[in-house]
């Protein structure tokens, strides 16, 4: 009887496998997948350098472990890349004209050494880029990283036209890329080019002058042009890879894969498990420069987990580093050997609530003044985020260039004061002769166990200090964005911003600007998020990103900010991200605020680690 | 209309064997094999103190579930810290609360007594909805079996093919995106009225509802297949027994002690599907506090701070405990036959 | 039989189409599209993006391309090139050099730009099906001998024990049981590694691990009983309660009365019969282990097709939303059909007809 049992069970099995076994016969898997089999989490491959250096062995070579947080890395692509996985990897296997340094995020030569600007009579700004010509693409043949050749037996060295083609396929409309609209902003005719008005290519502002001279040129004549011309969507990249050429075949969407990818970075791709692990390892054809140096560890792995099993493997000695949890942060500073190792580092971030400035109550500037400081930020960070963030007093984060920071505008923009903001409310209530407690007020934030304790905190601030009750309505991510950027935004509602190059422009005008991110347009007229329309700060905010003279940049941000947060009192900044880090002892390490690591820059004491 | 054959009396009895010399009903008969099981006996009482405690939750509770005190948060009594003493380099004390406090600083304690309520109501609805039409569509396919039983069959195999917790994601963000601004007055309006005076509830037992009756029917409509084709069957209706008398007293008494197994193992199933959709963000709308959602906070720090994790999942553990035995209880006092008696 | 299997194989082709119709409406009426996001891209963009995906089309023009795609066999004549995401059929068979049949296109998913909706089939669900498949074997193997100790000496003081351990594995849920597992396992006894997987594509066959010796079971060994254990007590539960009710009909009396010894009676009738529910189940609930893993695979960090059931629908991934839940329901139909076989298998009295 029992064995009839098991035969059915042993059905059920097979059904599995015949439905498992659903394999394709003919779908190109990349030859070189067979090469690189790894036992089971265990490197036992050699990694021979192309260049003579000795022979690692596997025990003593600098391998580091790292999290990038639950899922696939979406892509690798750098015409496609969007989020901060993605560009990390983007970030290490291939270098823009310009880079970022990771930590003060300012603009330094990449693959141009130099670069010089002309203010064109239309008032266009042209650049021009001048590359270096020692640098070769290279790819992981399953045992070593190799000089990409070409049809013609020559190492392909990345110049100018490699640019220009990674410039042209992010715009192309076919490609698709999301990212485009930050070069079709910016550059001259990039956007009619990428939405399809025109499809001949030299109406875009990107000129090839010779092997190793590019030209590209802006709309507008501004500080952050060179930081634009290095983000990841302006890369070079392999068009014979990708298109195919006399002696390559070409891989379309799937140049991205292992097996498959080519690069020029300091690291280039190893392994994509995807949803499990990315390994990047060491380009030793990399020709070092002061600020972007040889890579000293071998291979980076970096796991994708969920923030407590990640904490989990750091614990049990499998991750270097990692970001801690919310709910490990009372144990971490209470354990002496883990407080040790934990650092905070800023990010350039900024969590904000918005009004609708044109919903019922929310219309009238007192209250939102009120709401915005009855907001005890500091006691939400002790008791709530925990992780050592800013109050955040004003939007742009301080450390882009342009935004005013703490110390040069030390009252600038807004912050808790009880009694300010019962005097604003009384002031309205007295109006419109109502109590606090008759307000209608809704606070919707999109379903995450972070923004629900936050809003639950701030909920309770504003009826102990206001005595004003809030209704917290939250909605799932892609319904919320439909609400909150559409007609019936609600009166408050929750949103954060990150960099993406690293200027107030980024930050202050690509949200709250005409049509901005969080102020989005219809018809010439405020559509949704806050429904903000102030003619004379759209004027500030053209004007201020024109400003040639820093100091008086930040003064002009300074201005804007205090209309955005304090007059108009359009959002209400809440506080500035850091990231809490813990890291081995034996790492060396730097820390970045742009999102991204330069891996290039650490180092691992072998003899210190275990 | 033919005169029923009353087959209490009958030597012919639910399982073709007289169930009862003293001639008593099969419903008192029940009640009183129900009393005699101590295990049911507990479970149930177990069950009515939990009833009453949601019902009179603000009398009970020393705190209101929502009050906050950010800086009590995670702050707990010392007989807890002497439960967990790897909370010992960090913990606060204070004996303000019974079990602690949460993230927030609200009382664990009472939001476990108000969480009862949003728990209980889904382990009662969920299956009452899903006893309801299960049963009901399972018996009268099982029962009549042939086309119909084939073409009622086929609606459930085609609800049955969906995977019923995404399912019911997909439900709730259409439900609550549907009704998220309606104007007063309209259907839309009152439903959406309804979901937030419920905390969220109403689409979420509407999800569930629409998902788990099929499993019902299905397990309705083998059980009355195998048992429609007895002896005794044959028997009351060679007796000349109506359809529906055949289905009510002779089919479900006999089908009913699987059905009502399934349905208490069940409620953990409805439960969890709660505790799930919280932890995937979905679930009661804050501050409502329920079980599910509190194990699924408290599961996050629950290296940190164990107690906001074990003290939910201790009460919805004793919960389903008597659900459990209540259930056995249930199906032993239904279905005489099953008496304990060996 | 033959022919009621071969009416029941066509009722399953209607069963998918429905369910394709169904999920295709209800995933188009949620408001949120793919490509929403905190930063809102201009209409240029999102433009580009849709017709990309042929999201520009009318509804009912992207359904019938979708079913074209999935359900109708294509021809190619030459070796596929595998170059296009949206040109990845499942199903690649070389007749000769120059003719191919082409079958199951699920389309690209728009989360992952070098992926299809068959990739992530072929490299994420193998997984899943390990998990799965572990689980429920766990599951049987605890929970079925469970309810049968429980049954033979019910009222005494294995079975309420047996039943406590059964209820006690249905009520910690894996959210709380998986963490507490990682930290004394893997964090303080270090005995396990805390998360991930020991196997990796390719798959022999498409689904089985290469490596089956110890570094493939120190990680499937946490999940698959945090996963199987609730799942076991609902087995454990079901066993005891049919088998209880199978001892008491009359042809085990019958038995008995013949005086067949009590260990035939019980392994000889009532077993077979008692497990006719019990393998009712097991059908939706190795399709609810493969599937319903998510919460599993966040915590152990597992790179199986859980996290796509959830996320795809959070994401509007609509080719993979459809992708999912259609592998779902053939999945279910099929396994059904076999209970259904079983069934009268195990119970000769129900006939097909």
């Amino acid at each position: 009887m029992r064995s009839k049992f098991f035969v059915l069970a042993g059905l059920l099995i097979a059904v599995s496998m015949i439905l498992g076994a659903c394999q394709p016969a003919a779908v190109p898997t990349p030859e070189t997948i067979i090469q690189t089999i790894i036992v089971e989490g265990e490197v036992q491959e050699v990694v021979v350098t192309a260049t003579p250096a000795p022979v690692v062995k596997p025990e003593q070579m600098k391998v580091l472990t790292l999290n990038m947080g639950p899922g696939d890395i979406p892509t690798i692509d750098p015409s496609l890349g969007t989020d901060t996985s993605s560009i990390q990897i983007v970030a290490e296997t291939f270098i823009g004209l310009t880079r970022q340094d990771e930590v003060t995020n300012l603009v330094e030569p990449g693959m141009a050494t130099t670069w010089d600007s002309v203010v064109n009579e239309d008032g266009t700004e042209t650049i021009t880029f001048h590359l270096r010509n020692d640098v070769t693409w290279v790819r992981y043949n399953g045992s070593t990283v190799e000089q990409v050749l070409d049809c013609d037996g020559n190492p392909r060295i990345v110049n100018a036209n490699d640019f220009y083609y990674g410039i042209m396929r992010t715009l192309a409309p076919a490609t698709a890329s999301q990212y485009a609209y930050v070069l079709g902003m910016s550059m001259v005719g990039a956007n009619d080019y990428n939405s399809g008005e025109t499809d001949d290519p030299s109406t875009v502002g990107a000129e090839v002058i010779d092997d190793f001279t590019i030209a590209l040129t802006f709309i507008e004549q501004a500080a952050y042009n060179p930081a634009i011309a290095g983000m990841w969507i302006a890369y070079a990249e392999p068009s014979w890879l990708i298109d195919g050429d006399d002696c390559t075949d070409a891989r379309g969407d799937k140049w991205t894969e292992t097996g498959f990818f080519q690069g020029y970075g300091p690291y280039t791709l190893k392994e994509w498990v995807h949803d499990s692990t990315i390994t990047l390892v060491k380009n030793p054809f990399w020709v070092a420069t002061d600020n972007i140096p040889a890579p000293k560890i071998e291979e980076v792995t970096w796991t994708m987990l969920d923030a407590s099993p990640a904490m989990a493997e750091y614990e049990a000695g499998n991750i270097d580093t990692v970001a801690i949890p919310l709910a490990d942060m009372d144990r971490v500073k209470a354990d002496p050997v883990l407080s040790a190792q934990y650092v905070v580092a800023p990010d350039f971030c900024t969590y904000f609530y918005g009004f609708n400035t044109q919903a019922p109550v929310v219309n009238d500037v007192r209250v939102r003044r009120a709401l915005s400081m009855a907001v005890d930020r500091q006691s939400l960070i002790d008791n709530v985020l925990k992780g050592n963030q800013e109050p955040a007093r004003w939007f742009s984060r301080p450390g882009l260039a342009g935004a005013p920071t703490m110390e040069d505008h030390p009252d600038l923009g807004i912050g808790y004061d009880v009694t300010a903001a019962k005097a604003e409310l009384q002031s309205y209530l007295d109006e419109v002769g109502k109590t606090a407690a008759e307000l209608d007020l809704t606070l919707m934030f999109n379903t995450s166990e972070g923004h629900r304790k936050i809003a639950e905190a701030i909920q309770q601030m504003w009826k102990d200090n206001l005595g004003v009750d809030v209704k917290l309505v939250n909605q799932e991510w892609a319904v919320y964005l439909k609400t909150i950027k559409g007609a019936d935004t609600p009166q408050i509602w929750r949103l954060g911003w990150c960099l993406d190059y690293p200027d107030a422009n980024n930050f202050i005008r690509e949200n709250f600007g005409p049509n901005g991110s969080a102020n989005p347009w219809k018809d010439g007229k405020p559509f949704g998020g806050a429904m903000y329309n102030n003619p004379d700060f759209f004027a500030g905010l053209l004007d201020a990103a024109r400003e040639q003279d820093p100091k008086v940049r930040v003064d002009k941000y300074a201005a804007l900010e205090e209309t955005l947060v304090s007059t108009d009192a359009v959002i209400i900044p809440i506080y500035w991200y850091t990231r809490n880090t813990l890291t081995k002892p034996y790492v060396t390490r730097t820390f970045s605020t742009g999102g991204h690591e330069y891996i290039e820059k650490w180092d691992i004491d072998m003899d210190a680690k275990p | 209309m033919t005169q029923p054959v009353s087959l209490e009396n009958n030597e012919f009895g639910a399982g073709g064997r007289p169930i009862s010399v003293k001639g008593e009903s099969l419903f008192r008969d029940s009640v009183r094999r129900l009393a005699r099981n101590k295990a049911a006996v507990v479970g149930g009482t177990i069950i009515v103190i939990l009833i009453l405690v949601a019902l009179f939750a603000n009398v009970v509770a020393p705190y209101p579930y929502a009050e906050q005190t950010l800086v009590d948060q995670n702050k707990l009594p010392q007989w807890v810290l002497s439960l967990f003493p790897t909370m010992k380099p960090y913990a606060q004390l204070s004996s303000d609360y019974f079990i602690g406090a949460d993230y927030v600083g609200r009382d664990l304690f009472s939001r476990i007594i108000f969480g009862a309520r949003v728990s209980l109501t889904v382990a009662f609805i969920g299956p009452l909805i899903s006893l309801l039409i299960g049963v009901t569509y399972g018996s009268i396919s099982g029962y009549f079996g042939g086309r119909l039983d084939n073409l009622m069959m086929r609606v459930v195999d085609v609800l049955y093919a969906f995977p019923s917790l995404l399912f019911i994601i997909l439900l709730l963000a259409f439900f609550r995106s549907t009704f998220a601004h309606p104007t007063p007055g309209t259907f839309t309006y009152t439903m959406s009225q309804l979901d937030s005076a419920s905390g969220g509830l109403l689409f979420i037992f509407i999800g569930i509802g629409l998902t788990a009756w099929e499993t019902m029917a299905r397990l309705t409509r083998g059980q009355v297949l195998s048992v429609r084709e007895k002896e005794f069957i044959e028997a009351a209706r060679t007796l000349g027994a109506k359809d529906g008398r055949i289905m009510f007293r002779h089919i479900l008494p006999n089908v009913v002690g699987p059905l009502v197994v399934a349905e208490t193992l069940a409620i953990p199933g409805y439960i969890s599907t709660e505790a799930f959709l919280s932890f995937i963000g979905i679930g009661v709308n804050p501050p409502t506090p329920s079980w599910g959602s509190m194990i699924s906070d408290g599961a996050q720090v629950i290296r940190t701070y164990p107690n906001q994790a074990v003290f939910p999942a201790l009460a919805l553990a004793i919960t389903m405990f008597a659900f459990n035995f209540l259930g056995d209880g249930l199906r032993d006092a239904l279905d005489p036959r099953l008496r304990g008696n060996q | 039989m033959g022919r009621y299997i071969i009416r029941r194989i066509l009722y399953m082709l209607v069963v998918i189409l429905v369910v394709s119709f169904i999920t295709f409406g209800l995933m188009h009426s949620v408001p949120g599209g793919p490509f929403d996001k905190e930063k809102s891209l201009p209409a240029e963009i999102i433009a580009n993006l849709e017709k990309r995906y042929h999201l520009d089309q009318p509804l009912w023009k992207q359904y019938l391309s979708y079913l074209n795609d999935v359900f109708v066999p294509h021809i190619a004549h030459e070796k596929p090139k595998g170059l296009d995401v949206a040109d990845d059929y499942l199903i690649d068979i070389k007749i000769t050099d120059t003719f191919w049949i082409r079958w199951m296109n699920f389309g690209p998913t728009f989360s992952s730009r070098s992926r299809s909706v068959n990739d992530i089939f072929r490299q994420q669900l193998p997984v899943s099906v390990q998990l799965g498949t572990l689980a429920l074997i766990i599951a049987i193997i605890i929970g079925v001998p469970l309810g049968i100790i429980s049954a033979l000496k019910q009222n005494t003081i294995y079975d309420y024990l047996g039943m406590s351990i059964a209820i006690f594995g249905v009520s910690v849920p894996v959210i709380v049981l998986g963490p507490l597992m990682i930290w004394i396992f893997g964090v303080t006894l270090k005995w396990l590694p805390p998360t991930g997987w020991g196997s990796k594509p390719p798959y022999i066959f498409g689904f089985l691990p290469t490596n089956l010796g110890w570094d493939y079971w120190k990680y499937a060994l946490m999940p698959s009983v945090a996963l199987g254990l609730g799942s076991s007590a609902i087995l454990a539960r079901l066993t005891r309660a049919s088998l209880l009710q199978v001892i008491r009909e009359d042809y085990i009396r019958t038995a008995r009365a013949k005086g067949v010894k009590e260990r035939n009676v019980i392994v000889g009738h009532a077993l077979k019969n008692s497990l006719i529910p019990v393998v009712t189940i097991l059908g939706p609930m190795m399709a609810g282990l493969v599937t319903g893993t998510f919460v599993t695979e966040l915590t152990f960090g597992i790179p199986g097709m859980g996290k796509y059931f959830v996320t795809s629908i959070t994401n509007r991934d609509y080719p993979v939303i459809m992708g999912t839940i259609l592998l779902y329901a053939v999945f279910l139909v099929v396994a059904n059909l076999l209970v259904d076989i079983m069934y009268a298998y195990l119970d000769p009295r129900i006939r097909y007809d």
